[in-house]
């Protein structure tokens, strides 16, 4: 597959996509009556709300569905298991470069080392058509400090920046391509002053950020245990275990399984999303439960994001940057803040020998 | 010598998948129900697809997703002889919704089984070793398939010795086992129960209190422990003042599961996944995992 760069002139996106969602369902950033957006189903190419900035709803919910279905049984008669996974053929439009990268996590996530068949039937029927954030990003937005976005380099299958009456149009997938295909006489050649719009677009992103994150030496004491444990409970003390941080994260993964009977007898397994943050979470049916308080709790999350075993695991660390966990949390336990009080703690709790080596 | 708990030669989901889906469970038929306590009974279970049974292996140590139709799922570890190959068998406490429902169903019901999942006791590593098992209540399970594996090629393995300790003496599961195990001369069976009644003529107190009544070298022997995580605590606390190396005592780790294939999450501890890089590890393997700390 060649990486090619073309334009797709905003006159020609209503019927680009109207021809799309002949093919797939389209699902996209569109406006609420409330005035929120949040992605979801387009039923006409005009619902697409293109300015919408960053969503507070991640669109992980296309892929891993709050619930869903693994298989129907009966039990009354004779055990009939009828598996019930039959996703459709979606693009998501206008998902930004933060949740791609964040897909692009879970999709190795749940790709090895043994494949969840649900996720893959999900991922292979899915076009990602990535929009570049070329507006001031939102000020809980540091993807920059993450590597996961405004722009990517790799990862989706078409990537869209908006330079005013056109889009820069990039394929970065076999798959991209093959739903490209069809509309290609829709797409013009980009001129290298196209090209130069992005670059320069590129080039202005890195200031236009209000918070970063200086993860590195927070994933060193993190990785090494070395946070003490009064920290934790410290940050735990504040949690209201609303489980919204894990809920709300593109990256996070957990589920839970249950049996639900349904009103004609019959029976379904049903996945639903679950959250380290609960007291349940690991609770074993004996009663004991190996992380009883709210700081080991707190301590699992952010282990699970910024820990060197898992950048060696999942290769990258489990945040992406899009900081959703700062907006929904209550007790601002958004990775920054937990980083910036782990450095700044840890400075303090080391004798001063070793802090006059560390500056 | 190190011992690592091997990935076992079949795991479901990574060499052993007999359907397209590895959520959706096979079928099995309750052949038996033993009851071992008053809370505990033993299912015996054969698969009803004989092809698929034919070809069913599984090692010392590992477990199953065991359904129980209209309930839910519940892991439960492996309990009977690995070369017995028309049936095998389970323990199950009486605990949760799954396991209640367990324990009402009758011979000939049906229940879904999807696994092996999980590593297994290092046996292959520990022949020529003498062995030690520090066992607590419904923890003599997963070490059954182990101790009968060893009894059955006993020449392969030095001096074999069976700690064993439960609530009280009618809490102790496998009695006719323990009974007969004590009988014999090629291994050391010693009990213990927390609260004694008239009956229990045997020693009193925590499995550890047995230690003193025993002799072990520290130096040639490899420990394989299961039970409750206070005991567990405990246990490798007197192994290592007994002169065990961190790499030889060796641990079966219980957690909350759901998946049993590493993705749903509960069963992390620190960055592994206990259902597929566990449930088995040694004292030097948990030393790296912060949340195992003793």
């Amino acid at each position: 597959m060649k990486k090619d760069y073309s334009i797709l002139k905003k006159s020609d996106v209503p019927a680009f996509f109207a021809s799309l969602a002949n093919e797939m369902q389209l699902i996209g950033p569109k406006q609420l009556f409330s005035g929120d957006v949040t992605f979801d189903v387009i039923q006409s190419h005009k619902d697409i709300y293109w300015d919408y900035g960053h969503v507070v709803y991640p669109p992980k919910r296309f892929l891993l569905p709050h619930f869903e279905d693994m298989f129907r049984y009966t039990c009354d008669q004779e055990i009939k298991i009828e598996p019930t996974c039959n996703p459709q053929p979606q693009a998501i439009v206008g998902i930004r470069s933060c949740d791609v990268a964040a897909i692009r996590f879970q999709e190795n996530f749940f790709s090895y080392p043994i494949v969840d068949p649900y996720y893959k039937e999900h991922l292979n029927n899915t076009v990602l058509f990535n929009l570049v954030c070329n507006t001031p990003p939102k000020k809980e937005c540091f993807c920059i400090c993450c590597d996961s976005g405004p722009w990517l380099e790799s990862g989706f299958d078409v990537q869209l920046t908006d330079l005013g009456d056109r889009f820069l149009y990039e394929v970065g997938s076999d798959k991209g391509e093959k739903a490209t295909e069809p509309r290609a006489y829709m797409l013009l050649p980009a001129t290298p002053a196209d090209i130069e719009a992005r670059r320069q677009i590129e080039l202005q992103a890195d200031s236009r950020f209000q918070t970063v994150s200086y993860v590195a030496k927070a994933i060193n004491f993190i990785s090494a245990d070395e946070v003490p444990a009064k920290i934790w409970e410290d940050l735990g003390s504040t949690c209201f275990r609303c489980g919204a941080c894990t809920n709300l994260c593109p990256v996070c993964t957990c589920f839970t399984v249950d049996d639900r009977e349904e009103s004609d007898g019959t029976f379904t397994r049903c996945r639903s999303w679950d959250s380290c943050q609960y007291a349940g979470f690991t609770r074993e049916a004996s009663g004991h439960n190996p992380r009883p308080t709210f700081g080991s709790r707190v301590a699992r999350r952010f282990y699970h994001k910024t820990s060197y075993q898992y950048i060696i695991r999942d290769g990258r660390h489990g945040c992406v940057g899009c900081g959703r966990c700062i907006t929904a949390c209550l007790t601002k336990l958004g990775l920054p803040d937990v980083v910036k009080r782990i450095r700044r703690e840890m400075h303090e709790f080391l004798p001063p020998k070793e802090k006059a080596a560390e500056v | 010598m190190v011992l690592t708990p091997a990935r076992p030669r079949r795991m479901w989901g990574v060499t052993d998948q007999p359907s397209a889906n590895l959520y959706v469970p096979m079928i099995a038929i309750v052949q038996e129900i033993i009851d071992e306590t008053p809370d505990t009974k033993t299912f015996r279970l054969a698969f009803e697809d004989k092809e698929y049974a034919k070809s069913f292996e599984w090692e010392p140590g590992q477990f199953v997703e065991v359904t129980v139709f209209g309930a839910g799922e519940a892991p439960i570890g492996f309990a009977s002889d690995p070369n017995e190959r028309s049936f095998f068998e389970i323990t199950v406490v009486e605990r949760g919704k799954v396991t209640r429902a367990m324990h009402a169903l009758k011979k000939g019901d049906k229940v879904g089984i999807r696994g092996p999942f999980g590593n297994c006791w290092p046996l292959e590593d520990m022949k020529g070793k003498n062995v030690l098992i520090v066992s607590g209540g419904c923890g003599l399970a997963p070490l059954r398939p182990a101790i009968l594996q060893i009894l059955a090629n006993r020449k392969e393995y030095g001096n074999f010795l069976l700690l064993y300790g439960a609530r009280t003496p009618a809490d102790r599961n496998y009695k006719y086992d323990l009974d007969a195990w004590a009988k014999r001369d090629d291994m050391q069976v010693l009990e213990t129960v927390d609260v004694g009644d008239e009956s229990w003529k045997g020693n009193v107190g925590v499995v550890t209190t047995l230690f003193d009544k025993v002799k072990v070298d520290g130096e040639n022997t490899v420990a394989l422990t299961c039970g409750p995580p206070i005991m567990i605590k405990f246990v490798t606390l007197e192994l290592l003042k007994m002169g065990f190396s961190a790499d030889r005592i060796v641990t079966s780790q219980e957690r909350y599961m759901k998946c049993g294939v590493g993705k749903c999450g509960h069963c992390c501890i620190n960055h592994v996944y206990l259902c597929t890089e566990g449930p088995v590890f040694t004292y030097a393997q948990m030393k790296e995992l912060f949340e195992l700390k003793l």
